[in-house]
């Protein structure tokens, strides 16, 4: 079975298609699909000496901008149609991108002992052990 | 602020997900001769709309001005009159040189908030909390309160406790239905009312929905509107505007039906035991389980990162 990624958004010139505000949050949302974020909830961000707050469902959130690891972008890719078969050819489509995420927490000031952050550890991990 | 529609547009010009307090002025009376405060609330059930807490203060010795108000039972007077008795509170010459008052509109964001912390806050400390802010308010104010009256509708006697507590130099009354038995308190009533009557008046929502008070009703879980509101204005991914209590209910049950469910991380019980597992003795004697291959254990740098081989496209 092959991936295949398709970029047709390349040549557009909305580059801000490649800097979408992405939210990650401290919960399992059990939806997939379009969300009223506009509306619903970045209204209600605030600001304050690069610290952030919000609500969701009730929940009061902490929250700070995160960049992408150097060399990293985030990609948000579609399919069309999943294929029946499990070892058929794929193909994505490009739907947009960011550039740095905005790091929700539940009632807790984010730290560098979140797991997200830790997580990045393993890319310069990664780098030393496999890279060239 | 002189009349209604003044209260009105100040609570209209605020940030409706937040609390805030509005603070009359200090009658110059109130400074040099010792007054009585008075303590209520208004929208504690409803699942719509902000709680508001509200007191009034006087000298001792002009309370009949209360009863000249009209300041009786609160939940007997029909809300015409609570406006009118409010309206003369912020014009009537007599009731403005000798009667003060303030309000803290307690957002209906902040209650969701602090009912869904990581260590729960109740709504009674919310409650007790921001009676207490407003008495110590109107004191740094200037005002001369040496005795207190609070209405409750939890036991009295703690809540007593911890008000003299704080405050050891004033006399301080708590009891159940102290609005109906005490002026200065059912004028406190009045205040938190009218204000909550208001604030659901001109609620304006942040999230862009088209409608007002006379489509989602008094706020109370039982009003045909307030419950069609309930029952229709969801969205699958935040649920409801910020004018509902999510904490209530009324609110999570709807949700649970017919909204996407969220699973947010859970808080251990301080009484809650971990179960170890222990393996039996005699396990450790008894051949292997069939086909059981030995996996390679990962490393717990990758279990403490969250970190998993995954396949995102699956």
């Amino acid at each position: 079975m092959s991936i295949q990624v398709e970029n047709n958004l390349k040549k557009g010139d909305n580059k801000d298609i490649f800097e979408q505000r992405a939210h990650y949050m401290p919960c399992k949302i059990e939806e997939d699909g379009v969300a009223n974020v506009n509306k619903y909830f970045e209204p209600h961000i605030t600001e304050k000496d690069g610290e952030l707050t919000a609500s969701f469902r009730g929940h009061s959130l902490d929250g700070v901008k995160m960049l992408l690891p150097d060399g990293y972008r985030g990609l948000v890719v579609t399919e069309v149609k999943k294929p029946l078969a499990e070892d058929a050819d794929r193909r994505f489509q490009v739907a947009g991108g960011f550039k740095e995420i905005i790091y929700w927490n539940w009632d807790k000031k984010p730290s560098k002992n979140d797991n997200l952050v830790k997580a990045m550890d393993w890319i310069d991990i990664a780098e030393a052990i496999h890279g060239d | 602020m002189s009349s209604l529609q003044d209260i009105q547009n100040i609570i209209k010009a605020k940030d409706n997900t937040r609390n805030y307090v509005n603070l009359s002025g200090i009658p110059s009376i109130c400074k040099s001769k010792p007054c009585m405060l008075g303590v209520d609330e208004a929208g504690r059930g409803p699942v719509l709309g902000p709680m508001v807490y509200g007191v009034a203060f006087c000298p001792i010795e002009k309370k009949s001005i209360l009863e000249d108000l009209g300041c009786a039972d609160s939940k007997a007077l029909t809300e015409e009159k609570r406006d009118e008795i409010f309206s003369k509170m912020l014009a009537q010459v007599d009731a403005l040189n000798s009667v003060g008052w303030a309000a803290e509109v307690i957002s209906p964001n902040y209650i969701s908030n602090s009912m869904y912390k990581r260590a729960k806050h109740s709504l009674n400390e919310v409650s007790m909390n921001s009676a207490i802010d407003l008495i110590k308010k109107v004191a740094e104010s200037g005002a001369n309160i040496t005795e207190v009256y609070v209405d409750t509708v939890g036991p009295p006697e703690k809540y007593q406790a911890k008000l003299c507590a704080i405050f050891p130099d004033y006399k301080i009354i708590v009891a159940k239905k102290a609005d109906s038995i005490y002026p200065i308190v059912s004028a406190a009533s009045i205040v938190a009312k009218v204000t909550r009557d208001h604030a659901l008046k001109v609620w304006r929502f942040t999230e862009g929905l088209e409608m007002d008070y006379t489509e989602f009703g008094s706020g109370y879980p039982g009003d045909p509107l307030t419950k069609k509101f309930i029952r229709e204005q969801i969205d699958s991914v935040f649920g409801y505007p910020l004018l509902v209590r999510f904490s209530w209910s009324t609110a999570e049950n709807m949700l649970k039906e017919k909204a996407a469910i969220c699973t947010f991380e859970e808080i251990d019980d301080e009484d809650s035991t971990k179960k170890v597992k222990t393996k039996l003795i005699s396990s450790f004697f008894a051949p292997p389980p069939e086909n059981s291959v030995k996996t390679r254990k990962r490393h717990k740098f990758f279990d403490e990162r969250y970190l998993r081989m995954t396949n995102a496209f699956e």
